[in-house]
């Protein structure tokens, strides 16, 4: 032991390498020695949920700066990090996430993106709301302007995944969960999709509830557009139920002898009252238009387009807002298309064929008053016959076999007359026409069949 | 100070080694030591110098450089330490044999 003593005084001249040693230890060691303890911190913490967490190491002293969901959390963070083997001090900067007062979260949605935003109460629980929102409404562009604070109210999760579902069903607006209250405003994206909501919002966590719901319905649009070029008469929109779209699409063939019937029509609820009492007269106005479009939106009906001839735009007008049912607004913006060339008589005749091989003149069954349907086709008849203005027309009357051949032969001619009547009043002198009735003498088919017997009951224009 | 052992033991060998050595050739080395007055001085200074170290009072850097030193120096002082007392062995049996 003496000796050691003895022999240590001359140890000394060693400590300058050792110096030197030390040195080059401290320049190649400190950086990998930093970052394997920053990384070990780091893996320490893997575990432990926290928002912007950020280690930093200097030397072996870790300085540990996050936000933690909860006291216990942030001690036990804490704890993890000294723990780590080689640390020597932790410099603890952590801290609570702020807690939101009160708790509220959005999610918005307009043309091109939702927007979900406020404050939620984890990491997971963003992520989870970030996803739901992806699916739900794929393919829309979501934004995330969600931050973390505590303080959100139970089950709030189970209550921003539902809101996420209907914000899917909205065209725009928004839903804000203001501590336990929801409040919903925006237009639904299709028909029904407000009640849809507000069917959905019955299941509601518990301890939720519903402060607004300012959620609307879209308009219930219906259009129709009669092309007179492609000759089409085109229908666009929303109709109540099979029914009544069965029932529109029949009554516009009638009423459109000329144009094919192009049915885009989709059926939905929310159909304002009296829809089919509105749209059938309606359909009616725009079949006497040479060219026109028909918006049934809501309670109103607007009417655009060119009448053949004055008194015709005068009765679409008056007409139209007569056939509209009680609450309901008729807007027609009748103008009159320009009169087209005089023709000679054989052109009149040819295109009084043309006019009646396409269509018929209905009238109600055994009396001789016109058919409200037939006024689409009486409109261009008028417009025919004035074109040609010298010559003089026999409008002659047909019926079917069925029935007393007297009461056929003035049926006949009361028909005739009332064609005449119909063109009289629409400003063509008496004196060009003749009515003349025929009874069941002169058949085009045989009259054993409904479709012969049809064909039969007929008014014909023939210029003499 | 496992976690310093494992991640430097390469520089902790060399320390241990460069003690060996020094330890081997301080035993037949006639040259003069250091006085007992400088020895007392420098004990005082370990001592201030391992307590600082212990209290943790030095941050960040600094205070790992300061840690590496004197692991550094405790290992040479074990080899100079073994170094020594071998050599004396080694001394003593030859001159038994002598």
């Amino acid at each position: 032991m003496r000796g050691l003593f003895r022999w240590s005084s001359k140890w000394w001249p060693g400590t300058i390498p050792l110096a030197v040693l030390w040195a080059f230890a401290c320049w190649n060691g400190t950086a990998p020695l930093e970052s394997d303890l920053a990384a070990r911190a780091a893996a320490a913490l893997k575990d432990t949920v926290l928002d912007k967490a950020k280690i930093a190491a200097a030397g072996r002293d870790i300085t540990f700066a996050a936000d933690a969901f909860s006291e216990d959390g942030r001690r036990s963070a804490v704890a993890s990090v000294e723990a780590v083997p080689g640390v020597r001090l932790v410099n603890d900067e952590t801290r609570l996430v702020p807690e939101a007062k009160p708790f509220v979260w959005s999610a918005e949605r307009d043309v091109v993106r939702v927007t979900l935003g406020g404050s939620a109460p984890l990491p997971a629980i963003k992520g989870r709301l970030l996803d739901a929102a992806r699916n739900t409404l794929n393919g829309v562009e979501v934004a995330d302007r969600m931050g973390l604070a505590r303080g959100a109210p139970p089950r709030f999760d189970a209550a921003a995944l539902l809101s996420i579902e209907q914000i899917g069903k909205l065209r725009d607006g928004k839903i804000t969960i203001t501590n336990n209250q929801l409040s919903l405003s925006g237009m639904a994206r299709d028909l029904g999709g407000r009640e849809a909501i507000a069917a959905a919002l019955k299941n509601l966590p518990e301890g939720f509830s519903v402060a607004a719901n300012e959620i609307r319905a879209p308009p219930y649009i219906f259009q129709a557009y009669k092309d007179p070029v492609a000759s089409t008469l085109t229908l666009t929109g929303y109709v109540p139920d099979n029914n009544v779209h069965a029932a529109l699409v029949a009554s516009a063939g009638r009423k459109f002898f000329n144009e094919k019937v192009v049915d885009n029509l989709k059926t939905s609820v929310g159909a304002p009252v009296g829809f089919a009492a509105a749209v059938n007269p309606a359909l009616g106005a725009l079949s006497r238009l040479s060219t026109g479009t028909l918006v049934v939106t809501d309670r109103e009906a607007k009417l655009s387009g060119d009448a053949l001839y004055d008194a015709a735009a005068n009765e679409i007008r008056a007409d139209l807002a007569r056939d509209m049912p009680r609450g309901w607004l008729a807007k027609p913006e009748i103008s009159v298309k320009p009169a087209p060339s005089p023709v000679d008589a054989t052109v009149c005749q040819q295109l009084f064929n043309d006019l009646l091989g396409r269509g018929r003149i209905r009238f109600e069954a055994g009396r001789a008053a016109i058919n409200s349907d037939s006024a689409g086709l009486l409109d261009r008849l008028f417009e025919t016959a004035s074109r040609c203005p010298t010559v003089t027309v026999e409008i002659a009357g047909h019926t079917d076999a069925d029935g007393d051949d007297h009461f056929n032969q003035a049926l006949s001619e009361k028909r005739a007359q009332a064609v005449v009547d119909y063109l009289v009043k629409a400003g063509l002198p008496p004196e060009r026409f003749k009515a003349v009735g025929y009874g069941s003498g002169q058949p085009l088919a045989g009259n054993d069949t409904d479709e012969g017997k049809a064909q039969n009951r007929r008014i014909e224009f023939l210029v003499r | 100070m496992a976690y310093l052992a494992t991640f430097h033991w390469g520089w902790l060998l060399g320390a241990l080694l460069l003690g060996f050595g020094m330890g081997w050739i301080a035993v037949v080395h006639r040259g003069p030591g250091i006085s007992r007055s400088t020895a007392r001085w420098l004990a005082v200074l370990a001592v201030v110098v391992v307590a600082a170290a212990l209290a943790r009072v030095v941050p960040g850097r600094p205070g790992y450089w300061l840690d590496l030193a004197l692991i550094l120096l405790a290992v040479y002082l074990v080899g100079c330490a073994a170094g020594s007392w071998l050599r004396d062995r080694v001394i003593a049996r030859h001159g038994t044999a002598l």
